[in-house]
């Protein structure tokens, strides 16, 4: 409940630091769980995406810090949609390692009924 | 018109080339973009499984071009771009897995398909083998037209007055095992006999005790205790005179009678 006071006191700042621009809290949050949801599905800094998200982030971090709100916005959303891809792209890889699994699976089974027959 | 100086001009010219520049990065980000979201928006797989994706490169890019129409906007455009082309990315990946968890699920029936049938030819062989390893019993075994198959576990079996099996047995009461495991319908009879030294009364018990044995033996082995039916006969019977070792010998045994496939006993002698 500390929080909120602190929660206030940004609006105000950023309020105060641009009228047109306001803080992209949501947008830091939603970028700040796409790179940890890439995470949690097994992407690592060997994804280039990844990579890209987190620097980005980074970088979003640090405008929001000195009340660049329009390029924290900017960088947030690009670092969002990086690591939703980097996730993506891991997800597929995973799947087609199944499927390939699956398909020795089935060439052996195949392979042995041809030998019993 | 002609009222505009000539300075005013060239400023208005340097401001447009200026622009052109920035632009023309602009420019190749919308063209990528643009061909990004072609591929997608055209590709029936991609629309099926990410449409939202589909719809936000669409619509990130009509703001793009939107942006593309003001002065001064070079960042935007790119950043628009940047966002349609990624969604198309993100779209077309989608796409990817669940076309590959598509034919996961295929190759799955294919795999239980396969696996089925590769039971069944093996379970074909081991009937095959069944019927191999019932030659060998029926080769052990003699047919009397009256009690139907009978295996004789002979006098090497036991020892005089003993009713324990000697280990030389294991072999045939092993493929006996194997015989009654492939053939679950049927079941056996044990009979014990003994040869006619010692008073009748203890020939019966020990006959009895001796294809006793046999069926724990049976029984330890995996094989139902309820196809199994034991009897003893003492001395009844004979194979051969008891007047020679020999004789005596032969008379010392245990006789199997096999049930027909259907598990149906001959009657008791």
């Amino acid at each position: 409940m500390r929080i909120q006071p602190l929660f206030v006191a940004l609006a105000a700042l950023a309020l105060a630091g641009c009228a047109s621009d306001p803080a992209p809290l949501e947008q830091m949050r939603l970028s700040e769980q796409a790179v940890e949801q890439a995470k949690a599905v097994g992407a690592t800094d060997d994804v280039a995406e990844l990579k890209l998200a987190e620097d980005k982030l980074e970088r979003a971090r640090s405008n929001m810090l000195g009340e660049s709100f329009r390029d924290a916005r900017m960088r947030a959303e690009q670092s969002e949609l990086d690591a939703r891809l980097a996730e993506a792209k891991v997800l597929t890889l995973k799947s087609q390692e199944q499927l390939t699994l699956l398909q020795s699976r089935v060439d052996r089974l195949r392979k042995q009924l041809g030998e019993q027959q | 018109m002609s009222s505009i100086k000539p300075l005013a001009l060239l400023a208005i010219v340097g401001v447009l080339g200026l622009q052109g520049c920035a632009s023309e990065r602009s420019e190749v980000a919308l063209d990528q973009a643009s061909s990004a979201f072609q591929s997608v928006k055209d590709d029936s797989n991609v629309l099926r499984s990410a449409p939202r994706d589909v719809i936000r490169a669409g619509e990130s890019l009509a703001k793009a071009e939107r942006l593309a129409t003001y002065w001064g906007t070079g960042s935007d455009v790119r950043h628009y771009a940047y966002l349609s082309q990624r969604y198309s990315e993100i779209a077309r990946e989608h796409s990817n897995l669940v076309l590959t968890q598509e034919r996961q699920a295929k190759l799955e029936l294919e795999r239980q398909r396969l696996q089925l049938a590769l039971r069944e030819a093996k379970l074909s062989s081991v009937q095959q083998q069944g019927k191999w390893l019932e030659e060998q019993i029926i080769s052990l075994a003699t047919t009397d037209t009256d009690r139907g198959l009978v295996m004789t576990l002979g006098d090497v079996l036991f020892d005089t007055g003993e009713a324990d099996l000697k280990s030389s047995a294991s072999r045939t009461v092993l493929k006996l095992v194997q015989f009654l495991q492939l053939n679950p319908k049927r079941v056996v009879r044990i009979e014990g006999y003994t040869d006619s030294t010692g008073n009748p009364d203890d020939n019966l018990k020990l006959s009895r005790d001796r294809a006793q044995s046999v069926a724990d033996m049976l029984v330890d082995l995996g094989i139902d205790e309820k196809r199994t039916k034991v009897i003893g006969y003492g001395d009844q019977y004979p194979v051969e005179a008891n007047a020679s070792e020999r004789g005596r010998a032969q008379n010392r045994r245990v006789e199997i009678v096999f049930s027909d496939e259907k598990g149906r006993l001959g009657a008791e002698r």
